[in-house]
């Protein structure tokens, strides 16, 4: 008789925990399941598709889809220009974000404030609304693509990797971050260093910068995602088949093939397999990041 | 000697002339100039000018090739009478009505869920958190494939309870709900984690005295989370619904604005302005229509902010 009240008891007190799990779990479900459904609809062959009734497993395993889509979308071309473009983007984001923290959280200069609070306003800003103007100084950049000095007369950066990678030079969010970083970050070290002779330029490349990791993989995380999933810029400044980007090869392909499901989701799996794998490696690093940097 | 004593005192001079330049080039402004040039500089460039260029533009025709031609406010004008423009206003308002709130809602729960200290915790916030990192594109196309009409997923679950296939993208009136429901799936992860930051923040001890009084785990949620955390609830709504303002492509991918225009929220409308129309001058002013949008939701968010602490 004890023995089952213990029992009940036992089950009613974990009955929340067991709820939050089964909730929990039903949930993650929802937010895998198109992954998975990728996946399998990948490595099916047409008739498993388009037959009458839904069948969840592929018969066989057979990675023709994978090898069509490809050859189809010239994906190593793909994949190149955008590791050439987010790589540039994120380091470029990455150094000057930290440059700018440092001079905005270490600096005394006039109008430091202002200046600091104005760029800030400008993160909510969304590109999308500045689109036309940034396409059109990108057009007309002096002495590119067969422009004047006056930006006239050819396309400027238009079709050129340097177009495409331009507007993600920089971020203010980058800049903000650091800035916080640099804020809470002890000065005694800094201080100790300038009166050893160091420079403040030095300061900042040889102490504060190497000391900044957990910041820097935040950071590069955030840009890397950015650039890698980039769409609408790609879409609009570049036309050559040459520079195309994988996001921008996707959604034509997307157009092109039409129902060829296997295929599109093989080049969708292709796509997305890279991110998930880094997201997953950069993942133990940034929560061990965040624990440390909670310590000062 | 002489000779001696003329080039110490010269290497004195040339010293303490290299001193002056070192103490100018390691001045607090000299360095905060090095350092900020390039990323301010490009900042005015990408930021600043474009505000101000496009706020011109929209005063204007523009056809890319010919000068811009003032036409005051010719093209705010036809913005706000136009039906389609008009109803790409509206259409921006319903998807961010119909996608914010329950949305963000959905992220808060799931983020008090995963407050809690459990085996497995970290593996089911990476699960919620890969819509995130997927990119808008290949979303997109699982999505589009989900929705199919004869193969996709969707229409099997919803017939295993006994409701009749839809058409979904193409359905006038499920267009919109459909890119509703892959906005949602794809915004709760990072929802999530702002979330669970605000969660952390929240003492231990209020929550433990409300346990202590008799207070359920449901009135603890209503009475004291929910209020604790309502600036953390603010930023997350101001920035889902601007995120859903910028939500280009999707429409991209899925309906291209269609069926009957039902897809057609601003930022579609500037972009077919733009580089589909070649109209530059309507673009920049429906542009300009989003960045006040944007700007008051901003404002209205801060004020919100401030009275509850005032």
């Amino acid at each position: 008789m004890a023995v089952q009240m213990s029992k009940e008891n036992r089950l009613v007190r974990h009955l929340p925990k067991i709820l939050t799990y089964l909730v929990l779990s039903i949930g993650a479900f929802v937010m895998v399941l198109p992954f998975i459904w990728m996946v399998l609809t990948s490595l099916k062959i047409d008739s498993e598709i388009f037959g009458d009734s839904l069948k969840w497993l592929p018969g066989q395993l057979d990675f023709k889809n994978y090898r069509d889509a490809f050859v189809q979308t010239n994906m190593a071309r793909l994949f190149a220009n955008t590791i050439f473009v987010t790589v540039i983007s994120v380091a470029s984001q990455v150094i000057l974000g930290a440059m700018a923290g440092y001079a905005f959280a270490r600096l005394q200069f006039k109008g430091k404030n202002i200046l600091f609070f104005s760029l800030l306003a400008t993160m909510m800003v969304p590109f999308e609304v500045l689109i036309i103007p940034v396409f059109l100084f990108v057009r007309g950049f002096p002495l590119a693509g067969g422009n004047d000095v006056f930006g006239h007369g050819g396309t400027g950066l238009f079709n050129t990797y340097a177009g495409l990678i331009f507007p993600n030079l920089i971020s203010v969010f980058s800049i903000f971050l650091f800035r916080q970083f640099y804020l809470r970050f002890p000065h005694e070290i800094e201080e100790a260093a300038i009166v050893d002779g160091c420079s403040r330029a030095g300061v900042f490349w040889r102490i504060l910068l190497p000391n900044s990791k957990p910041v820097i993989a935040t950071m590069a995380l955030f840009a890397f995602l950015w650039s890698w999933n980039d769409f609408l810029w790609p879409l609009v400044v570049v036309k050559k088949d040459a520079l195309k980007t994988l996001q921008l090869g996707l959604s034509l392909f997307n157009q092109e093939q039409g129902t060829q499901w296997a295929e599109l989701m093989a080049a969708s799996t292709i796509a997305v397999v890279p991110v998930i794998i880094l997201y997953l490696t950069l993942q133990g690093f940034l929560t061990k990041g965040a624990v440390t940097s909670g310590i000062d | 000697m002489d000779v001696v004593t003329q080039t110490r005192a010269t290497k004195q001079q040339r010293k303490s002339l290299g001193q002056r330049l070192y103490k100018f080039y390691n001045s607090q402004t000299f360095v905060a100039i090095l350092f900020l040039i390039v990323p301010v500089g490009l900042l005015i460039i990408l930021k600043i000018y474009p505000i101000f260029y496009n706020l011109y533009l929209s005063f204007t025709r523009y056809e890319l090739f010919e000068p811009p031609k003032y036409v005051g406010l010719k093209n705010y004008r036809y913005v706000f009478e136009n039906s389609v423009t008009r109803q790409s206003i509206w259409n921006t308002l319903l998807f961010t009505i119909e996608a914010v709130p329950l949305g963000a809602a959905l992220a808060l729960i799931v983020a008090k869920l995963l407050d809690e200290n459990f085996y497995g915790k970290i593996m089911y916030r990476t699960l919620y958190y890969l819509p995130v990192i997927s990119s808008i594109v290949v979303s997109a196309m699982i999505f589009r494939w989900i929705f199919n009409p004869q193969q996709g997923l969707l229409n099997y679950f919803i017939g295993l309870i006994g409701i009749p296939p839809q058409t979904w993208l193409s359905d006038p009136n499920l267009a919109l709900p459909s890119l509703v429901m892959v906005t949602i799936w794809g915004s709760i992860g990072g929802n999530m984690i702002i979330f669970l930051a605000g969660l952390q923040d929240i003492p231990g001890e209020v929550l433990e005295a409300a346990k202590v009084d008799g207070a359920n785990a449901l009135q603890r949620f209503t009475h004291i989370t929910i209020p604790l955390l309502r600036p953390v609830i603010l930023f997350v709504v101001v920035t889902f619904t601007i995120s859903t303002f910028r939500n280009f492509g999707l429409i991209f991918m899925l309906t291209q604005g269609g069926p009957l225009n039902r897809t057609n929220t601003l930022v579609w409308e500037v972009y077919m302005s733009v580089f589909g129309n070649l109209r530059l001058g309507r673009g920049a002013a429906l542009s300009m229509v989003m960045l006040v949008m944007v700007f008051i939701l901003t404002l209205l968010s801060f004020r919100v902010l401030r009275e509850r602490q005032g």
